[in-house]
Protein backbone atom coordinates (compact mmCIF):
# COMPACT_ATOMS: atom_id res chain seq x y z
CA UNK A 1 0.00 0.00 0.00
CA UNK A 2 1.21 3.47 -0.88
CA UNK A 3 1.16 6.00 1.94
CA UNK A 4 -0.33 9.37 1.06
CA UNK A 5 2.46 11.70 -0.01
CA UNK A 6 2.88 14.63 -2.33
CA UNK A 7 4.18 12.22 -4.96
CA UNK A 8 0.60 11.02 -5.49
CA UNK A 9 0.06 14.21 -7.46
CA UNK A 10 2.56 12.96 -10.05
CA UNK A 11 0.24 10.02 -10.84
CA UNK A 12 -2.38 12.47 -12.19
CA UNK A 13 -1.44 13.82 -15.65
CA UNK A 14 -3.71 16.87 -15.31
CA UNK A 15 -1.17 18.36 -12.90
CA UNK A 16 1.79 17.93 -15.25
CA UNK A 17 -0.27 19.61 -17.97
CA UNK A 18 -1.34 22.38 -15.57
CA UNK A 19 1.48 22.66 -13.03
CA UNK A 20 -0.04 25.74 -11.36
CA UNK A 21 -3.50 24.18 -10.96
CA UNK A 22 -4.96 23.98 -7.47
CA UNK A 23 -7.89 21.64 -7.97
CA UNK A 24 -10.43 21.94 -5.17
CA UNK A 25 -13.57 20.84 -7.02
CA UNK A 26 -13.32 17.15 -6.21
CA UNK A 27 -16.92 16.85 -5.07
CA UNK A 28 -17.94 17.69 -8.65
CA UNK A 29 -15.53 15.26 -10.25
CA UNK A 30 -12.16 13.88 -9.24
CA UNK A 31 -9.11 13.96 -11.47
CA UNK A 32 -8.09 10.67 -13.06
CA UNK A 33 -4.80 8.86 -12.51
CA UNK A 34 -2.69 7.89 -15.51
CA UNK A 35 -3.52 4.21 -14.96
CA UNK A 36 -7.25 4.85 -15.39
CA UNK A 37 -6.79 7.01 -18.48
CA UNK A 38 -4.39 4.43 -19.94
CA UNK A 39 -6.86 1.60 -19.33
CA UNK A 40 -9.48 3.42 -21.39
CA UNK A 41 -6.97 4.12 -24.18
CA UNK A 42 -5.72 0.53 -24.08
CA UNK A 43 -9.25 -0.77 -24.37
CA UNK A 44 -9.87 1.22 -27.56
CA UNK A 45 -6.41 0.61 -29.00
CA UNK A 46 -5.99 -3.05 -28.16
CA UNK A 47 -9.23 -4.61 -27.00
CA UNK A 48 -12.20 -2.84 -28.59
CA UNK A 49 -15.12 -5.16 -29.31
CA UNK A 50 -18.70 -5.36 -28.16
CA UNK A 51 -19.42 -7.48 -25.13
CA UNK A 52 -21.53 -10.65 -24.85
CA UNK A 53 -22.27 -13.16 -27.58
CA UNK A 54 -19.21 -12.38 -29.73
CA UNK A 55 -17.65 -15.64 -30.84
CA UNK A 56 -14.18 -14.26 -31.27
CA UNK A 57 -11.34 -13.59 -28.89
CA UNK A 58 -11.58 -9.78 -28.68
CA UNK A 59 -15.24 -9.94 -27.80
CA UNK A 60 -14.89 -12.67 -25.25
CA UNK A 61 -11.97 -10.86 -23.63
CA UNK A 62 -13.96 -7.57 -23.57
CA UNK A 63 -16.80 -9.50 -21.93
CA UNK A 64 -14.46 -11.01 -19.37
CA UNK A 65 -12.89 -7.62 -18.57
CA UNK A 66 -16.35 -6.00 -18.27
CA UNK A 67 -17.75 -8.75 -16.06
CA UNK A 68 -14.60 -8.80 -13.90
CA UNK A 69 -15.38 -5.26 -12.84
CA UNK A 70 -18.61 -6.48 -11.24
CA UNK A 71 -16.38 -8.55 -8.98
CA UNK A 72 -14.15 -5.60 -8.21
CA UNK A 73 -17.08 -3.32 -7.41
CA UNK A 74 -18.69 -6.01 -5.25
CA UNK A 75 -15.44 -6.41 -3.31
CA UNK A 76 -15.04 -2.64 -2.92
CA UNK A 77 -18.37 -2.37 -1.13
CA UNK A 78 -18.21 -5.73 0.63
CA UNK A 79 -20.95 -7.42 -1.39
CA UNK A 80 -20.60 -11.18 -1.71
CA UNK A 81 -22.39 -11.52 -5.04
CA UNK A 82 -21.01 -9.74 -8.14
CA UNK A 83 -24.45 -10.07 -9.69
CA UNK A 84 -25.78 -7.60 -7.14
CA UNK A 85 -24.00 -4.92 -9.19
CA UNK A 86 -25.73 -3.33 -12.16
CA UNK A 87 -23.81 -0.84 -14.30
CA UNK A 88 -25.48 2.44 -15.12
CA UNK A 89 -24.47 5.83 -16.51
CA UNK A 90 -24.00 7.18 -13.00
CA UNK A 91 -25.64 7.94 -9.68
CA UNK A 92 -28.53 9.83 -11.26
CA UNK A 93 -29.47 6.97 -13.54
CA UNK A 94 -29.13 4.45 -10.72
CA UNK A 95 -31.59 6.43 -8.59
CA UNK A 96 -33.99 6.80 -11.50
CA UNK A 97 -33.94 3.03 -12.04
CA UNK A 98 -35.01 2.47 -8.43
CA UNK A 99 -37.57 5.30 -8.52
CA UNK A 100 -39.25 4.28 -11.77
CA UNK A 101 -38.39 0.61 -12.06
CA UNK A 102 -39.00 -0.42 -8.46
CA UNK A 103 -40.79 2.17 -6.33
CA UNK A 104 -43.40 3.43 -8.77
CA UNK A 105 -45.41 0.24 -8.93
CA UNK A 106 -45.43 -0.11 -5.11
CA UNK A 107 -46.46 3.44 -4.43
CA UNK A 108 -50.14 4.16 -3.80
CA UNK A 109 -51.92 7.44 -3.19
CA UNK A 110 -51.26 8.59 0.37
CA UNK A 111 -48.02 6.57 0.71
CA UNK A 112 -44.79 8.36 1.42
CA UNK A 113 -41.12 8.44 0.51
CA UNK A 114 -38.68 9.90 3.03
CA UNK A 115 -35.53 11.78 2.06
CA UNK A 116 -33.45 14.36 3.90
CA UNK A 117 -33.18 18.11 3.57
CA UNK A 118 -29.59 17.86 2.36
CA UNK A 119 -30.10 15.75 -0.76
CA UNK A 120 -28.51 16.48 -4.10
CA UNK A 121 -31.20 17.13 -6.73
CA UNK A 122 -30.42 13.65 -8.12
CA UNK A 123 -31.69 12.10 -4.89
CA UNK A 124 -34.69 14.40 -4.70
CA UNK A 125 -36.28 15.02 -8.09
CA UNK A 126 -36.77 11.36 -9.12
CA UNK A 127 -38.68 10.67 -5.85
CA UNK A 128 -40.56 13.97 -6.07
CA UNK A 129 -41.76 13.22 -9.59
CA UNK A 130 -42.79 9.64 -8.83
CA UNK A 131 -44.64 10.85 -5.69
CA UNK A 132 -46.41 13.50 -7.73
CA UNK A 133 -47.51 10.98 -10.32
CA UNK A 134 -48.80 8.53 -7.72
CA UNK A 135 -50.24 11.19 -5.37
CA UNK A 136 -47.84 10.11 -2.65
CA UNK A 137 -46.04 12.35 -0.16
CA UNK A 138 -42.38 13.25 -0.12
CA UNK A 139 -41.38 13.75 3.49
CA UNK A 140 -38.18 15.42 4.60
CA UNK A 141 -35.83 14.77 7.52
CA UNK A 142 -34.89 18.31 8.58
CA UNK A 143 -31.32 19.62 8.77
CA UNK A 144 -30.22 21.73 11.75
CA UNK A 145 -28.14 24.92 11.61
CA UNK A 146 -24.86 23.00 11.94
CA UNK A 147 -25.71 20.82 8.95
CA UNK A 148 -26.64 17.68 10.92
CA UNK A 149 -29.81 15.70 10.31
CA UNK A 150 -32.44 16.16 13.00
CA UNK A 151 -32.97 12.46 13.63
CA UNK A 152 -35.44 13.07 16.45
CA UNK A 153 -38.04 13.38 13.66
CA UNK A 154 -37.12 10.09 11.96
CA UNK A 155 -39.39 7.80 13.95
CA UNK A 156 -42.48 9.89 13.23
CA UNK A 157 -41.57 10.39 9.56
CA UNK A 158 -41.27 6.65 8.95
CA UNK A 159 -44.81 5.27 9.01
CA UNK A 160 -46.53 2.10 7.88
CA UNK A 161 -47.19 3.92 4.58
CA UNK A 162 -43.53 4.75 3.93
CA UNK A 163 -42.37 2.77 0.92
CA UNK A 164 -38.73 3.89 0.77
CA UNK A 165 -36.12 6.00 2.55
CA UNK A 166 -33.42 7.55 0.34
CA UNK A 167 -30.52 9.37 1.92
CA UNK A 168 -27.07 10.61 1.12
CA UNK A 169 -24.05 9.18 2.90
CA UNK A 170 -22.09 12.45 2.64
CA UNK A 171 -23.56 15.87 1.86
CA UNK A 172 -22.08 17.35 -1.31
CA UNK A 173 -22.48 20.87 0.12
CA UNK A 174 -21.60 20.73 3.81
CA UNK A 175 -19.59 17.51 3.93
CA UNK A 176 -21.82 16.06 6.67
CA UNK A 177 -21.24 12.33 7.11
CA UNK A 178 -24.65 10.98 8.03
CA UNK A 179 -25.07 8.13 10.55
CA UNK A 180 -26.50 5.86 7.86
CA UNK A 181 -26.13 2.68 9.95
CA UNK A 182 -28.46 4.12 12.56
CA UNK A 183 -30.88 5.44 9.93
CA UNK A 184 -30.99 2.13 8.06
CA UNK A 185 -31.63 0.15 11.22
CA UNK A 186 -34.42 2.52 12.20
CA UNK A 187 -36.06 2.10 8.75
CA UNK A 188 -35.60 -1.67 8.77
CA UNK A 189 -37.41 -1.96 12.10
CA UNK A 190 -40.43 -0.80 10.12
CA UNK A 191 -39.58 -2.93 7.05
CA UNK A 192 -38.81 0.14 4.94
CA UNK A 193 -36.14 -0.34 2.26
CA UNK A 194 -33.29 2.19 2.17
CA UNK A 195 -31.33 3.63 -0.74
CA UNK A 196 -27.94 5.14 0.06
CA UNK A 197 -26.53 7.81 -2.25
CA UNK A 198 -22.83 7.08 -1.97
CA UNK A 199 -21.75 9.49 -4.74
CA UNK A 200 -19.45 11.39 -2.38
CA UNK A 201 -18.27 8.45 -0.31
CA UNK A 202 -17.72 5.42 -2.56
CA UNK A 203 -14.05 4.74 -3.07
CA UNK A 204 -13.06 7.35 -0.48
CA UNK A 205 -14.69 5.96 2.68
CA UNK A 206 -15.06 2.33 3.70
CA UNK A 207 -18.44 0.85 2.80
CA UNK A 208 -19.32 -2.62 3.96
CA UNK A 209 -22.70 -3.42 2.56
CA UNK A 210 -23.11 -6.48 4.80
CA UNK A 211 -22.76 -4.47 8.01
CA UNK A 212 -24.57 -1.49 6.57
CA UNK A 213 -27.48 -3.61 5.39
CA UNK A 214 -28.55 -1.02 2.75
CA UNK A 215 -31.13 -2.29 0.25
CA UNK A 216 -29.83 -0.13 -2.59
CA UNK A 217 -26.54 1.74 -2.90
CA UNK A 218 -25.65 4.00 -5.81
CA UNK A 219 -22.55 5.84 -6.97
CA UNK A 220 -20.60 7.16 -9.96
CA UNK A 221 -17.16 6.20 -11.22
CA UNK A 222 -16.08 9.74 -12.02
CA UNK A 223 -16.07 10.98 -8.43
CA UNK A 224 -13.73 8.16 -7.39
CA UNK A 225 -10.92 8.61 -9.93
CA UNK A 226 -12.79 6.72 -12.65
CA UNK A 227 -14.11 7.80 -16.06
CA UNK A 228 -17.26 9.78 -16.74
CA UNK A 229 -20.43 8.00 -17.77
CA UNK A 230 -20.17 4.85 -15.67
CA UNK A 231 -21.98 4.20 -12.41
CA UNK A 232 -23.27 1.52 -10.12
CA UNK A 233 -26.54 0.30 -8.68
CA UNK A 234 -26.21 -2.27 -5.93
CA UNK A 235 -29.45 -4.05 -5.04
CA UNK A 236 -30.13 -6.50 -2.28
CA UNK A 237 -31.06 -9.93 -3.62
CA UNK A 238 -34.65 -9.88 -2.39
CA UNK A 239 -35.51 -6.88 -4.57
CA UNK A 240 -33.72 -7.91 -7.73
CA UNK A 241 -36.62 -9.55 -9.52
CA UNK A 242 -38.80 -6.58 -8.63
CA UNK A 243 -36.76 -3.96 -10.52
CA UNK A 244 -37.89 -3.25 -14.03
CA UNK A 245 -35.57 -1.63 -16.57
CA UNK A 246 -35.75 2.00 -17.66
CA UNK A 247 -34.46 1.02 -21.08
CA UNK A 248 -35.58 -1.87 -23.21
CA UNK A 249 -33.53 -3.28 -26.06
CA UNK A 250 -30.85 -5.72 -27.08
CA UNK A 251 -28.50 -7.39 -24.66
CA UNK A 252 -31.06 -7.70 -21.88
CA UNK A 253 -33.12 -10.58 -23.23
CA UNK A 254 -33.39 -14.36 -23.23
CA UNK A 255 -35.91 -14.70 -26.01
CA UNK A 256 -37.90 -12.28 -28.16
CA UNK A 257 -41.08 -12.92 -30.10
CA UNK A 258 -43.32 -10.32 -31.72
CA UNK A 259 -45.78 -10.37 -28.87
CA UNK A 260 -43.56 -11.33 -25.96
CA UNK A 261 -40.05 -10.91 -24.53
CA UNK A 262 -38.37 -13.00 -21.91
CA UNK A 263 -35.79 -10.93 -20.10
CA UNK A 264 -32.46 -11.85 -18.57
CA UNK A 265 -32.21 -11.66 -14.84
CA UNK A 266 -30.85 -8.76 -12.80
CA UNK A 267 -28.37 -7.13 -13.37
CA UNK A 268 -28.34 -7.87 -17.12
CA UNK A 269 -32.03 -7.01 -17.62
CA UNK A 270 -31.19 -3.41 -16.68
CA UNK A 271 -28.30 -3.09 -19.12
CA UNK A 272 -30.03 -3.00 -22.51
CA UNK A 273 -28.01 -1.61 -25.41
CA UNK A 274 -24.24 -1.59 -25.73
CA UNK A 275 -22.92 -0.59 -22.32
CA UNK A 276 -20.14 1.89 -21.58
CA UNK A 277 -17.51 -0.84 -21.73
CA UNK A 278 -14.45 1.41 -21.59
CA UNK A 279 -16.02 3.38 -18.74
CA UNK A 280 -16.63 0.21 -16.74
CA UNK A 281 -13.09 -1.02 -17.43
CA UNK A 282 -11.82 2.37 -16.28
CA UNK A 283 -13.93 2.02 -13.15
CA UNK A 284 -12.22 -1.31 -12.50
CA UNK A 285 -8.84 0.38 -12.89
CA UNK A 286 -9.94 3.17 -10.50
CA UNK A 287 -10.80 0.51 -7.92
CA UNK A 288 -7.33 -1.02 -8.38
CA UNK A 289 -5.87 2.46 -7.84
CA UNK A 290 -7.96 2.98 -4.68
CA UNK A 291 -6.89 -0.41 -3.37
CA UNK A 292 -3.24 0.45 -3.94
CA UNK A 293 -3.70 3.22 -1.38
CA UNK A 294 -4.35 2.88 2.30
CA UNK A 295 -7.90 4.23 2.62
CA UNK A 296 -7.49 5.02 6.32
CA UNK A 297 -4.39 7.15 5.67
CA UNK A 298 -6.15 8.86 2.75
CA UNK A 299 -9.08 9.81 4.97
CA UNK A 300 -6.76 11.07 7.71
CA UNK A 301 -4.82 13.07 5.15
CA UNK A 302 -7.80 14.77 3.47
CA UNK A 303 -9.38 15.36 6.90
CA UNK A 304 -6.21 17.05 8.06
CA UNK A 305 -6.29 19.30 4.98
CA UNK A 306 -9.96 20.10 5.60
CA UNK A 307 -9.30 21.01 9.25
CA UNK A 308 -6.22 23.07 8.31
CA UNK A 309 -8.34 24.92 5.71
CA UNK A 310 -11.23 25.48 8.13
CA UNK A 311 -8.90 26.86 10.80
CA UNK A 312 -7.33 29.28 8.35
CA UNK A 313 -10.75 30.19 6.97
CA UNK A 314 -12.11 30.88 10.43
CA UNK A 315 -9.25 33.32 11.05
CA UNK A 316 -10.45 35.47 8.14
CA UNK A 317 -13.02 37.90 9.57
CA UNK A 318 -14.60 38.50 6.15
CA UNK A 319 -15.48 34.85 5.61
CA UNK A 320 -18.69 33.17 6.69
CA UNK A 321 -18.47 29.35 6.78
CA UNK A 322 -21.60 27.22 6.54
CA UNK A 323 -22.28 24.16 8.62
CA UNK A 324 -20.29 22.58 11.39
CA UNK A 325 -21.36 18.96 11.25
CA UNK A 326 -20.48 16.46 13.97
CA UNK A 327 -18.77 14.22 11.42
CA UNK A 328 -17.49 15.78 8.26
CA UNK A 329 -15.93 14.69 4.99
CA UNK A 330 -13.46 16.93 3.19
CA UNK A 331 -16.00 19.38 1.79
CA UNK A 332 -16.32 22.99 3.04
CA UNK A 333 -18.88 25.64 2.05
CA UNK A 334 -18.45 29.34 2.77
CA UNK A 335 -19.16 32.86 1.61
CA UNK A 336 -16.99 35.96 1.47
CA UNK A 337 -18.99 38.80 2.99
CA UNK A 338 -20.27 41.28 0.42
CA UNK A 339 -18.78 39.37 -2.52
CA UNK A 340 -21.02 37.05 -4.49
CA UNK A 341 -19.82 33.41 -4.60
CA UNK A 342 -19.53 33.52 -8.41
CA UNK A 343 -17.24 36.52 -8.16
CA UNK A 344 -15.17 34.63 -5.57
CA UNK A 345 -14.93 31.55 -7.78
CA UNK A 346 -14.13 33.69 -10.83
CA UNK A 347 -11.39 35.50 -8.92
CA UNK A 348 -9.87 32.24 -7.66
CA UNK A 349 -10.18 30.74 -11.14
CA UNK A 350 -8.14 33.62 -12.47
CA UNK A 351 -5.24 32.51 -10.25
CA UNK A 352 -5.63 28.83 -11.18
CA UNK A 353 -7.61 27.77 -8.15
CA UNK A 354 -10.60 25.64 -9.15
CA UNK A 355 -13.52 25.81 -6.72
CA UNK A 356 -17.25 25.66 -7.30
CA UNK A 357 -19.82 28.33 -6.62
CA UNK A 358 -23.57 28.02 -6.84
CA UNK A 359 -26.30 25.94 -5.29
CA UNK A 360 -24.38 22.69 -5.88
CA UNK A 361 -27.57 20.97 -7.11
CA UNK A 362 -29.01 21.24 -3.61
CA UNK A 363 -31.29 24.27 -3.83
CA UNK A 364 -33.63 23.28 -0.94
CA UNK A 365 -30.65 22.87 1.41
CA UNK A 366 -29.28 26.28 0.46
CA UNK A 367 -32.73 27.74 0.92
CA UNK A 368 -32.74 26.37 4.49
CA UNK A 369 -29.30 27.93 5.05
CA UNK A 370 -30.83 31.20 3.88
CA UNK A 371 -28.48 31.72 0.93
CA UNK A 372 -28.82 31.27 -2.84
CA UNK A 373 -25.27 30.04 -3.27
CA UNK A 374 -21.98 29.27 -1.56
CA UNK A 375 -18.37 28.75 -2.51
CA UNK A 376 -17.41 25.11 -2.09
CA UNK A 377 -13.95 23.67 -1.61
CA UNK A 378 -13.53 19.89 -1.69
CA UNK A 379 -10.30 18.00 -1.16
CA UNK A 380 -8.82 14.80 -2.55
CA UNK A 381 -5.62 12.89 -1.87
CA UNK A 382 -3.54 14.89 -4.37
CA UNK A 383 -4.23 18.21 -2.63
CA UNK A 384 -1.57 19.70 -0.39
CA UNK A 385 -1.17 22.23 2.42
CA UNK A 386 0.33 24.51 -0.19
CA UNK A 387 -3.01 24.38 -2.07
CA UNK A 388 -4.71 25.57 1.12
CA UNK A 389 -2.15 28.33 1.70
CA UNK A 390 -2.52 29.57 -1.88
CA UNK A 391 -6.30 29.60 -1.57
CA UNK A 392 -6.24 31.50 1.71
CA UNK A 393 -3.78 34.03 0.36
CA UNK A 394 -5.93 34.47 -2.79
CA UNK A 395 -8.97 35.09 -0.56
CA UNK A 396 -7.02 37.83 1.23
CA UNK A 397 -6.10 39.38 -2.15
CA UNK A 398 -9.74 39.13 -3.22
CA UNK A 399 -10.88 41.01 -0.15
CA UNK A 400 -8.38 43.79 -0.91
CA UNK A 401 -9.58 43.90 -4.52
CA UNK A 402 -13.19 44.31 -3.46
CA UNK A 403 -12.73 46.82 -0.66
CA UNK B 1 -3.71 40.98 -9.84
CA UNK B 2 -4.24 40.34 -13.53
CA UNK B 3 -5.14 43.24 -15.79
CA UNK B 4 -7.96 41.12 -17.27
CA UNK B 5 -9.62 40.84 -13.91
CA UNK B 6 -9.31 44.55 -13.24
CA UNK B 7 -10.96 45.17 -16.60
CA UNK B 8 -13.70 42.66 -15.84
CA UNK B 9 -14.53 44.34 -12.57
CA UNK B 10 -14.20 47.91 -13.84
CA UNK B 11 -15.05 50.79 -11.53
CA UNK B 12 -18.40 51.20 -13.31
CA UNK B 13 -19.33 47.58 -12.61
CA UNK B 14 -18.16 47.78 -9.01
CA UNK B 15 -20.18 50.97 -8.50
CA UNK B 16 -23.35 49.49 -10.01
CA UNK B 17 -22.85 46.33 -7.93
CA UNK B 18 -22.50 48.31 -4.71
CA UNK B 19 -25.27 50.80 -5.35
CA UNK B 20 -27.48 49.34 -8.03
CA UNK B 21 -29.98 51.58 -9.78
CA UNK B 22 -33.56 51.32 -8.49
CA UNK B 23 -32.75 48.15 -6.60
CA UNK B 24 -35.95 47.63 -4.66
CA UNK B 25 -39.18 45.71 -4.69
CA UNK B 26 -41.97 48.18 -5.44
CA UNK B 27 -45.12 47.82 -3.34
CA UNK B 28 -47.34 47.34 -6.37
CA UNK B 29 -46.24 45.83 -9.63
CA UNK B 30 -47.96 45.29 -12.90
CA UNK B 31 -45.46 42.98 -14.55
CA UNK B 32 -42.55 40.97 -13.22
CA UNK B 33 -39.98 39.84 -15.76
CA UNK B 34 -38.00 36.94 -14.38
CA UNK B 35 -34.32 36.87 -15.28
CA UNK B 36 -33.24 33.56 -13.75
CA UNK B 37 -30.24 31.45 -14.57
CA UNK B 38 -30.90 27.96 -13.19
CA UNK B 39 -27.34 26.87 -13.82
CA UNK B 40 -25.64 29.38 -11.55
CA UNK B 41 -28.63 30.41 -9.44
CA UNK B 42 -28.76 34.10 -10.39
CA UNK B 43 -32.30 35.39 -9.94
CA UNK B 44 -33.44 38.90 -10.71
CA UNK B 45 -37.01 40.16 -10.94
CA UNK B 46 -37.49 43.21 -13.15
CA UNK B 47 -40.55 45.21 -12.11
CA UNK B 48 -42.80 47.30 -14.30
CA UNK B 49 -45.04 49.31 -12.00
CA UNK B 50 -47.28 51.26 -14.36
CA UNK B 51 -48.83 50.48 -17.74
CA UNK B 52 -46.93 51.01 -20.96
CA UNK B 53 -48.72 53.96 -22.58
CA UNK B 54 -48.14 55.33 -26.09
CA UNK B 55 -45.60 52.55 -26.57
CA UNK B 56 -43.42 54.11 -23.85
CA UNK B 57 -41.93 52.27 -20.90
CA UNK B 58 -42.80 53.76 -17.48
CA UNK B 59 -40.52 56.49 -16.16
CA UNK B 60 -39.29 54.29 -13.37
CA UNK B 61 -38.41 50.63 -13.53
CA UNK B 62 -37.08 48.60 -10.61
CA UNK B 63 -35.31 45.34 -10.04
CA UNK B 64 -34.45 43.09 -7.15
CA UNK B 65 -32.81 39.73 -6.56
CA UNK B 66 -29.39 38.23 -6.29
CA UNK B 67 -26.52 37.38 -8.57
CA UNK B 68 -22.84 38.02 -9.10
CA UNK B 69 -21.39 41.49 -9.50
CA UNK B 70 -21.46 41.24 -13.29
CA UNK B 71 -25.09 40.18 -13.52
CA UNK B 72 -26.22 42.67 -10.88
CA UNK B 73 -24.37 45.57 -12.51
CA UNK B 74 -25.59 44.64 -15.97
CA UNK B 75 -29.21 44.48 -14.76
CA UNK B 76 -28.73 47.85 -13.07
CA UNK B 77 -27.39 49.40 -16.28
CA UNK B 78 -30.28 47.86 -18.23
CA UNK B 79 -32.91 49.39 -15.95
CA UNK B 80 -31.19 52.77 -15.98
CA UNK B 81 -30.76 52.75 -19.77
CA UNK B 82 -34.31 51.97 -20.82
CA UNK B 83 -36.71 53.51 -18.33
CA UNK B 84 -39.01 56.12 -19.83
CA UNK B 85 -37.90 55.18 -23.36
CA UNK B 86 -40.25 54.36 -26.20
CA UNK B 87 -40.55 50.64 -26.91
CA UNK B 88 -38.66 51.06 -30.16
CA UNK B 89 -35.82 52.98 -28.52
CA UNK B 90 -35.66 50.52 -25.67
CA UNK B 91 -35.48 47.62 -28.12
CA UNK B 92 -32.72 49.34 -29.99
CA UNK B 93 -30.74 49.93 -26.79
CA UNK B 94 -31.16 46.33 -25.68
CA UNK B 95 -30.26 45.03 -29.10
CA UNK B 96 -27.21 47.29 -29.22
CA UNK B 97 -25.95 46.07 -25.85
CA UNK B 98 -26.48 42.39 -26.67
CA UNK B 99 -24.76 42.73 -30.04
CA UNK B 100 -21.88 44.55 -28.32
CA UNK B 101 -21.42 41.75 -25.78
CA UNK B 102 -21.66 39.15 -28.55
CA UNK B 103 -19.09 41.10 -30.60
CA UNK B 104 -21.54 41.60 -33.44
CA UNK B 105 -21.30 45.40 -33.77
CA UNK B 106 -19.93 47.00 -36.89
CA UNK B 107 -17.09 49.53 -36.36
CA UNK B 108 -19.29 52.58 -36.87
CA UNK B 109 -21.71 51.28 -34.23
CA UNK B 110 -18.97 51.11 -31.63
CA UNK B 111 -19.72 54.51 -30.15
CA UNK B 112 -21.20 53.30 -26.90
CA UNK B 113 -22.00 54.80 -23.53
CA UNK B 114 -19.31 54.22 -20.88
CA UNK B 115 -21.70 52.07 -18.93
CA UNK B 116 -21.84 49.64 -21.86
CA UNK B 117 -18.10 49.73 -22.51
CA UNK B 118 -17.52 48.80 -18.88
CA UNK B 119 -18.65 45.28 -19.80
CA UNK B 120 -16.00 44.75 -22.48
CA UNK B 121 -14.01 42.75 -19.90
CA UNK B 122 -16.35 39.81 -20.30
CA UNK B 123 -14.94 39.29 -23.79
CA UNK B 124 -11.92 37.75 -22.05
CA UNK B 125 -14.12 35.61 -19.78
CA UNK B 126 -16.57 33.73 -22.00
CA UNK B 127 -17.95 31.91 -18.93
CA UNK B 128 -19.25 35.31 -17.72
CA UNK B 129 -21.14 36.25 -20.92
CA UNK B 130 -24.33 34.81 -19.46
CA UNK B 131 -23.93 37.01 -16.37
CA UNK B 132 -23.65 40.15 -18.49
CA UNK B 133 -26.64 39.34 -20.69
CA UNK B 134 -29.12 37.52 -18.43
CA UNK B 135 -31.52 40.40 -17.73
CA UNK B 136 -31.04 41.94 -21.17
CA UNK B 137 -32.13 38.79 -22.95
CA UNK B 138 -35.27 38.49 -20.84
CA UNK B 139 -36.05 42.18 -21.38
CA UNK B 140 -35.61 41.69 -25.11
CA UNK B 141 -38.18 38.89 -25.11
CA UNK B 142 -40.60 41.04 -23.13
CA UNK B 143 -40.21 44.10 -25.36
CA UNK B 144 -40.67 41.99 -28.46
CA UNK B 145 -43.88 40.57 -27.05
CA UNK B 146 -45.18 44.09 -26.33
CA UNK B 147 -44.27 45.41 -29.73
CA UNK B 148 -46.12 42.80 -31.76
Amino acid sequence: MTPVTNSIKSLFPIFSNHPALVYLDNAATSQKPKSVIQSVIDYYEKENANVHRGLYKLSSSATTRYEEVRNKVAKLIGASDPNSISFTKGTTESINVVAHGFLKKLLMAGDSVVISGMEHHANLIPWQQVCKEKKALLRIIPVDGDGNLDLSTLDSLLTTNTRLLAITHISNVLGTINPIEEIISCAHKKNIPVLIDAAQSAGHYPIDIKNLDADFLVFSAHKMFGPLGAGVLFSLEKYRNQIEPLNYGGGAIKNVEFDHTEFLEYPHNLEAGTPNISGVIGLGEAIDFIQSLDMKSSILYTNELMIYFKEKLNSLPFVKPFGNPVKSGSIVSFQVKNVHPHDVAGFLGNVNIAVRAGHHCAQPLLESLGVPSTVRVSFAIYNTKEDVDRTISALIDLKKFWS
Amino acid sequence: MSADLKKLYSSVIKAHNETPYHFEKPTTTLTIIKAYNPICGDRFDLYITSPITDYRLPLTLHFHGFGCAISKASTSVLIKSIEGKSLNDAMEIVDHFLRFINKELRDKELILPDEFLAFSGVHDFPERLECATLAWKEMKKYLESKNE
